[in-house]
């Protein structure tokens, strides 16, 4: 396996792309430029409900426009999971992102212009807005296409889960409380808007795409289910991104409109969103209510759980609908607990739908637990540090659900954050009020057996100058997955990072690997790498062995060389010898890792992951009673990570992570009034700049978890789960009010303490 | 967005350019921060853009500190208004709106004169201009000019009292009185973020204040709490006579009610009336420590 005595791993290895980046040189989406290519644009409808008629013709005619298509012009399939997503929408529009028309044209602005031609009849329904109002009797049907195996037509997806004897539980709590919590959408608001550069080619009957998808391999099958061409006649290249946090995980119906116009063209088509069709177009962090009842026995043990999900599915079903996957893990997980009850559903609506994004529901799922931890801890009269450190989860349990633990930082990570925190400090005045509050979280750690496979395949090799290639399945979203991979050739292999390529981004060349999600990436395509390493060393062992007429086949790799105690043989050297003297051999090796995890059951029981990651965060803050803002001073975080494999890189992922919490939790939400969004910009919506970063004290908890490479656990998502929940817990505790709601806005604030004071 | 631009490099070719679009339509444009974003949302093809970017006028683009007077060229931009020495020094309310304001890049194209221009009720160095009690240099096509009080200058939410053959070309703002031995003088800006907000509520005071603690001149300006920025007469007055130093809770509260006579705020989607005039009242209190 992997070496011990590392001189790499663990080390602040800058970002390998970061020259590129700073200095503008990085291909993003945006910069692709291929010859005769045409500019796409997208008509999308006015109201969130209605019914439509179309016309065309003024557009067709405009000069410079190539091709207009509706519903009527294309053969596809529906997308999404469920396939009940239509790519071009006909005759009637379920919510404000619909797709009604394209055009591409020679210039944008004539596309542009195209669109304002293309003349829509609409004849405006009510629609329905509020999930529970799509269930009562005489809603009308809203997705036509969905397949109605629940019991009511506009129910998209239903989860159920249970584990231990709840009744039993109750009956021995001392203490209960319930609340209904609410949950905001929130955009990722990446910095590159979406975009698609589709190149079909008439004569071959080939699809390339540029496509910024963090799943590439799903994505083909995905598309060449939509368009109904063979999958392998797709080849995706992944330009460079600018920012995924989830958002690119699905397909679109923009990215299949996109080849659609190549394909009726034969031209390169390019479509890229504007700041305000990204922010309408691109999908949300998954709203919804959750409705918790907890308990605790008098010696502060927790009981029960009994959880009820409703999500808004909107109008057409993506990722979103599928995080009770992970949601139903942090409430039957987090803290030992001995029985859970666990219930979601997903309803169509005729709003927006919700994709995945980063923490995939453990956000929600995060605020709400640990909320109703403090009000337990209050109800009892216990510390709320106490409270959790009891009832932390241990390394070697096995929880309800079936997670095990092989290794497990919780109680370290609480008792971390717990001393370095320290005590709140004194409120200065009566205007400026502190609090502390802490939460923790679990998250998946060894990538998430969901699809088929869980899986990465890597092919590395060597050339005759020493340099390394690694040819690797996984993608990189900026997360620096790429420099991980080399970190990882250069320490076992003792080749200098400058001569490390990562090869990464055409489905043309690489092997297969599942996507970026689930915080897996290092963790698997690092397993994956080690593998591959482990099958070209042994090539390259037998012969250096020969060249340096050594028996032993135990080899050093360091310095661009092949040693053993007395002799060495330069790496180039080898790998010359191996291409061009009998019997000719390659350099090269491929490995396929599929991870130790299990398929969960009907019941969503089973190890779904690798490992598991753990953290807690304290965070003081302080809120001005005046105003109703909260300013977070300082962030206190400790993950368990597994192994630091780059300290840099980690460093980026906390401070991102922290500070994307942290507008979850204060300020950022995408506002909708019966369907219409009411915010779309960054005027209104309330992304946190830099200027906002509180302190962040970082400490990483290392349990070296013998399934990860070098003892590595996935870190990605982590720092960005527990964050809403400390800082609403440091804001009850500094007012004494309760927060039912994110983001805790200096309105809600100031509304919450006038109720608390008219009581 | 597709319109012609002329660029004007001095204030005859400015008013020449002016003269000749008057049957046209024209916009001027200092430093695009509020200009270019409107024009996106507009059919803008037959629109000429008068850009002032170019034109060498040192009435127009420089500070210039007289005995009773500081002239602000309508072209300064936030940064320059924030790095000058006098107005840090004496006049901390406009000082503190530009530091606040957006972030470094916008602040150094933000130009004053287009943030009275563009007549928002939230802007934040038209606030302080008016808490400033300061007066707008207005220039006409002749070279005429009319000065006008800044209160006077908006005529409602996105109107001023320019006139179409008119521009504006400079701000005076008075010195602070001889006996002023103490000014209590700051910018209160309402907002979720540090940076890059846009004022939910915002408060310009200038309280000059003599040796022994009276207060002889106060200027108080209220932003996005009204459909102008609105200045606050009735608190300003009721501050004069005051000592600074023994303020009472009831004169606290006293003078924030008078403030939140001018407020009758709207509701949109980043605050409700009710918060906006919670919190100007809160704030208001909060100038007299
Ligand atoms: C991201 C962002 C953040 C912002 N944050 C803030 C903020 O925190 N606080 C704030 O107050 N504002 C803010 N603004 C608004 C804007 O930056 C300010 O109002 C700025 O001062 C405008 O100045 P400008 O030079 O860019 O004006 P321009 O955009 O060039 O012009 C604005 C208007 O004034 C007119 N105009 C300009 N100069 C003259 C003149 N001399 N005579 C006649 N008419 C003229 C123009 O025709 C136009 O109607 C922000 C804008 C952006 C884009």
């Amino acid at each position: 396996m992997a070496k011990k005595n590392l001189k790499i791993i663990g080390t602040p290895v800058p970002k390998h792309d970061a020259k590129i980046r700073v200095t503008g040189e990085a291909v993003y989406g945006h910069d692709i430029k291929l010859p005769g290519m045409l500019y796409g644009a997208i008509l999308r409808t006015e109201h969130p409900h209605a019914t439509f008629t179309i016309d065309v013709s003024a557009a067709k005619k405009l000069p410079g426009v190539i091709c207009v298509i509706t519903a009527d012009d294309v053969d596809t399939n529906n997308i999404s999971y469920k396939r009940d997503h239509p790519i071009l929408k006909k005759e009637e529009v379920n919510c404000i992102r619909d797709e009604i028309a394209a055009v591409a044209a020679e210039t944008k602005e004539i596309a542009e212009k195209a669109l304002k031609l293309i003349k829509v009849k609409y004849k405006i329904k009510k629609g329905i807005y509020e999930p529970l109002d799509a269930l009562k009797s005489g809603a009308p049907l809203i997705n036509k296409f969905s397949s109605g195996k629940f019991e009511h037509k506009n129910i998209a997806e239903k989860f159920y889960y249970e584990h231990g004897n709840i009744e039993e539980q109750r009956k021995k709590s001392m203490v209960v409380v319930k609340r209904t919590f609410t949950l905001p959408r929130m955009t990722h608001a990446c910095l590159g808007t979406s975009n698609i550069t589709a190149h079909y080619n008439k004569t071959t009957g080939k699809l390339l795409l540029y496509s910024s998808t963090q799943v590439p391999f799903l994505y083909q099958r995905d598309m060449a289910h939509a368009l109904k061409m063979n999958p392998s006649d797709i080849r995706i290249i992944q330009p460079v991104i600018g920012g995924g946090f989830g958002s690119k995980l699905d397909m679109y119906p923009f990215e299949p409109i996109c080849a659609l116009l190549s394909i009726k063209t034969g031209r390169p088509v390019q479509i890229l969103y504007s700041r305000h069709e990204e922010f309408l177009a691109s999908p949300t962090r998954q709203p919804m209510t959750i409705e918790i009842e907890a308990g605790a026995d008098k010696d502060g043990n927790f009981t029960f759980r009994d959880v009820n999900v409703i999500k808004d599915n909107g109008a057409y079903t993506s990722w979103g609908a599928t995080t009770p996957f992970v949601i139903m893990q942090a409430f039957s997980s987090l803290y030992t607990l001995p029985a859970c009850r666990f219930s979601a559903t997903a309803i169509y609506t005729n709003n927006v739908f919700a994709g995945s994004f980063r923490g995939y529901g453990n956000p929600q799922a995060t605020f709400a637990l640990e909320r109703v931890i403090d009000l337990l801890a209050d109800k009892l009269g216990m510390d709320k540090a106490q409270i959790r450190i009891k009832n932390a989860n241990r390394p070697g349990e096995t929880t309800g659900q079936g997670l095990f633990f092989e290794t497990c930082g919780h109680q370290d990570c609480l008792q971390t954050v717990i001393k370095k925190a320290g005590k709140k400090r004194k409120s200065e005045n009566n205007r400026y009020r502190r609090g502390m509050g802490y939460a923790s979280m679990i998250h998946v750690g060894g990538g998430a057996k969901i699809y088929r496979s869980d899986g990465c395949g890597t092919t590395i090799k060597i050339d005759p100058y020493g340099y390394c290639t690694i040819i690797s399945g996984s993608n990189e979203i900026g997360q620096g997955s790429e420099t991980v991979l080399a970190m990882i050739a250069a320490e076992e292999l003792g080749i200098s990072l400058d001569k490390i390529k990562v090869i990464n981004t055409d489905t043309d060349i690489k092997p297969w690997d599942v996507g970026v999600h689930a915080s897996r990436t290092s963790f698997v395509a690092g397993n994956s790498l080690l593998g591959a390493i482990r099958i070209l060393k042994e090539k390259l062992n037998l012969k250096a062995g020969e060249l340096l007429q050594e028996k032993s086949t135990s080899f050093n790799y360091e310095d661009g060389f092949i040693k053993t105690k007395s002799k060495q043989i330069a790496l180039d050297k080898v790998v010359r010898e191996m291409h061009f003297t009998l019997p000719n051999e390659l350099a090269i090796a491929s490995y396929f890792y599929e991870p130790s995890s299990q398929f969960q059951d009907k019941g969503f029981k089973g190890n779904v992951s690798g490992t598991y990651a753990f953290a807690s965060q304290a965070i003081e803050v302080e809120v001005d009673t005046y105003t109703g803002n909260v300013r977070v001073l300082t962030v206190h975080v400790a993950q368990d990570v597994g192994k630091v494999l780059n300290p840099l890189l980690l460093d980026g992922q906390i401070h991102g992570g922290v500070l994307q919490g942290v507008g979850y939790a204060l300020t950022e939400e995408l506002i909708f009034k019966e369907g219409y969004l009411l915010n779309p910009n960054f005027h209104n919506y309330k992304l946190l700049t830099a200027a906002d970063t509180p302190d962040i004290h970082f400490y990483p908890v290392e349990t070296h978890d013998k399934q990860g490479p070098y003892g590595a656990k996935g870190v990605g998502e982590a720092p960005l789960i527990p964050t809403a929940a400390a800082i609403a817990n440091a804001v009850c505790d500094a007012l004494q009010i309760e927060m039912l709601e994110l983001p805790i806005t200096p309105e809600r604030v100031l509304v919450a303490l006038k109720n608390k004071n008219n009581k | 967005m597709d319109f012609s631009v002329v660029s004007p490099q001095n204030l005859s070719q400015l008013r020449n350019a002016i003269r000749t679009l008057q049957r046209k339509p024209y916009r001027i444009g200092a430093g695009y921060t509020d200009l270019l974003m409107e024009l996106r949302k507009s059919d803008t093809s037959d629109l000429t853009v008068i850009n002032l970017a170019q034109i060498n006028d040192n009435g127009l683009s420089h500070i210039k500190s007289l005995v009773n007077h500081v002239h602000i060229g309508a072209m300064v931009t936030a940064t320059s208004i924030c790095m000058n020495d006098d107005i840090a020094r004496r006049f901390p309310t406009l000082q503190q709106a530009a530091a606040n304001l957006a972030s470094t890049q916008i602040r150094n194209v933000a130009t004053i004169g287009g943030n009275l221009c563009t007549a928002s009720p939230s802007g934040d160095m038209a606030c302080a201009i008016v808490a400033l009690k300061a007066h707008c240099v207005l220039m006409n096509v002749d070279g005429k000019k009319r000065v006008v009080p800044v209160v006077d200058f908006f005529t409602g939410p996105r109107t001023t009292c320019l006139k179409k053959n008119e521009f504006l070309y400079k701000i005076i703002l008075p010195r602070n009185h001889k006996q002023t031995q103490h000014i209590h003088s700051g910018f209160i800006k309402v907002g979720t973020r540090n940076a890059m907000e846009c004022s939910v509520v915002s408060l310009a005071y200038h309280i000059q204040v003599e040796e022994s603690g009276y207060v002889i001149d106060a200027g108080i300006g209220i932003g996005a709490s009204a459909p102008t920025i609105r200045f606050a007469e009735k608190a300003a007055l009721n501050l004069i006579g005051k000592n600074m130093q023994n303020f009472t809770d009831e004169n606290r509260n006293e003078f924030a009610k008078k403030v939140l006579t001018y407020a009758s705020p709207i509701s949109d989607v980043r605050a409700t009336s009710w918060y906006r005039k919670e919190v100007l009242y809160n704030i208001s209190k909060s100038v007299l420590v």
